[in-house]
């Protein structure tokens, strides 16, 4: 599954998001996320892909900023 | 000190037997037991234990996205309020009172978060823990939850006194109502520490049942001969307090009356008790509801069903009480409930108002050989009918020496 996919799917299941509001282009903010739920998202992704997004580095809003963070990161491991 | 009176309105359980008060309570006045053998723990550490666990699934009564946030003994302190709320006709969309003050008692909180939250720290050798798990873990999140769940606006305290914890969250919600500074108040506790790590750390302490030869079910046997020891379980129980005044104005069904509630420290061993202290919190208990001991016709005792503590117990009771001690009725419930720990004194002072409400007396189970030092009428077996049982007490005398005793009238 890639990165926005899987965002997608879990902000979807695991935080009732509203399937038709998840866009590349929305925000966590915008989609009811508050920032303790944003660190626990983080944490599935870490999961997911066997990552860890530095602090410094989350600093992304939209869901595509997101996924293209996780990419980078999971190709960095590989490399 | 008199002041105004407080009624029990609602009722609301998550209890190893069940969630229906009226059923709970018909279970356990026909002595059964919710005790039975588990395999606990992981494939390597793992162990069977007896436990009174609950298959518990709070399903769409808690949201899901909501539910990321709680522990197990808060989801179900959740559920217990729910039930509770809706019981005494004070739910309104969804919504409880807003101006209702919450006292809660818990003992450890989110033991099985805590758990996971080392096992990543140990296992997976990492720093990062969820963001989410010191909200979880904290003892006052079951009270927090049930404010935020059901728009409550008034103070959330949160008594952290073991197994005394919830008898002294009534006890306080109780003397809060009574002496002018809540009008209701939601009050009770929860518990669920049954994560194998926890239970392990009873196990350490010495005072875990065996499996009787009877079966699992039978092991938890408080002033019986062949006693063992305590058998854990957990759960939630909330009860709705409400002042006179405003229980009459909207015509509140009432199920009993609090009319006492008494607190002692033994100051004298962590996990040995003293039948001083606790002599002290009957009769603190009995002062306060300035009733003699005679006007009691029931006990619902603390006996967790160890060697020592039952005793303990049971010469408190004679101390207290003088000669009245051997007309009065005195079981344990916990033969069948398990010792729910910080939710116990809810759950006991619960049945209590039942008791009281149905006028009949739950039981003590698997008491078939009574130990001859507990020579009073501890109701073996099944419960009874009691059809003048006017005023009861419930006990809970908890690890460090802390003592609590609450008194309920019939309403």
């Amino acid at each position: 599954m890639t990165p926005y996919a899987f965002l997608a799917e879990t902000l979807a299941e695991k935080y009732e998001v509203d399937r038709d509001a998840i866009s590349p282009e929305a925000t966590l903010t915008e989609l009811g996320l508050d920032s303790l739920t944003i660190v626990e998202l983080l944490f599935d992704v870490e999961d997911e892909f066997d990552i860890e997004v530095p602090e410094e580095r989350a600093t992304f809003e939209t869901l595509a900023e997101a996924a293209a963070l996780v990419e980078e990161l999971v190709q960095a491991k590989g490399a | 000190m008199r002041g105004r009176r407080v009624f029990v309105t609602g009722l609301g359980f998550v209890s190893p037997h069940g969630e229906d008060p009226a059923a709970m309570f018909e279970r356990i006045c026909l002595g059964e037991s919710a005790i039975r053998m588990v395999r606990s723990g992981t494939p390597e550490m793992g162990a069977h234990v007896l436990l009174a666990s609950i298959e518990f699934e709070p399903g769409d009564r808690i949201n899901k996205v909501d539910r990321l946030f709680m522990a197990r003994a808060a989801q179900m302190a959740v559920v217990a309020t729910r039930n509770a709320l809706e019981d005494s006709g004070l739910m309104a969309e969804g919504r409880g009172p807003e101006k209702a003050a919450v006292f809660m008692g818990c003992g450890l909180g989110g033991a099985e978060v805590l758990q996971h939250s080392y096992s990543t720290y140990f296992e997976r050798h990492t720093r990062r823990g969820r963001p989410t798990t010191v909200p979880m873990i904290m003892a006052s999140g079951p009270a927090s939850q049930v404010c935020m769940q059901f728009g409550i606006y008034g103070p959330a305290h949160t008594y952290s006194i073991a197994c005394a914890s919830s008898s002294v969250a009534i006890g306080e919600g109780f003397r809060s109502i009574r002496d002018g500074y809540a009008d209701v108040v939601i009050a009770g506790g929860a518990e669920a520490m049954l994560n194998d790590g926890s239970v392990a750390a009873w196990e350490a302490v010495g005072v875990i049942a065996k499996e009787h030869t009877e079966g699992a079910g039978t092991s938890c046997r408080p002033f019986d001969l062949e006693r063992t020891g305590l058998v854990l379980g957990e759960g939630a129980a909330t009860l709705i307090l409400e002042s006179e005044e405003r229980a009459t104005a909207r015509g509140a069904e009432c199920l009993a009356e609090i009319v006492g509630f008494g607190a002692s420290s033994d100051a004298h061993k962590l996990t040995e008790p003293s039948v001083d202290g606790q002599e002290r919190a009957i009769r603190n208990a009995l002062e306060d509801a300035g009733l003699p001991a005679d006007a009691v016709g029931y006990i619902n005792a603390h006996a967790t069903g160890t060697p020592a503590g039952d005793l303990v117990e049971i010469e408190a009771v004679k101390r207290a009480f003088g000669a009245a001690a051997q007309a009065v009725a005195i079981s344990s419930t916990k033969s069948m409930h398990g010792h729910l720990v910080g939710a116990s004194g809810a759950l006991e002072c619960g049945i209590s108002a039942l008791a009281l409400h149905e006028r009949r007396i739950p039981p003590t189970a698997n008491l078939t050989v009574p130990d001859p030092a507990c020579d009073l009428d501890c109701v073996p077996g099944v419960g009874r009918d009691a059809p003048d049982l006017e005023v009861a007490l419930s006990n809970s005398f908890a690890f460090g020496g802390s003592n609590a005793t609450l008194v309920l009238r019939r309403a």
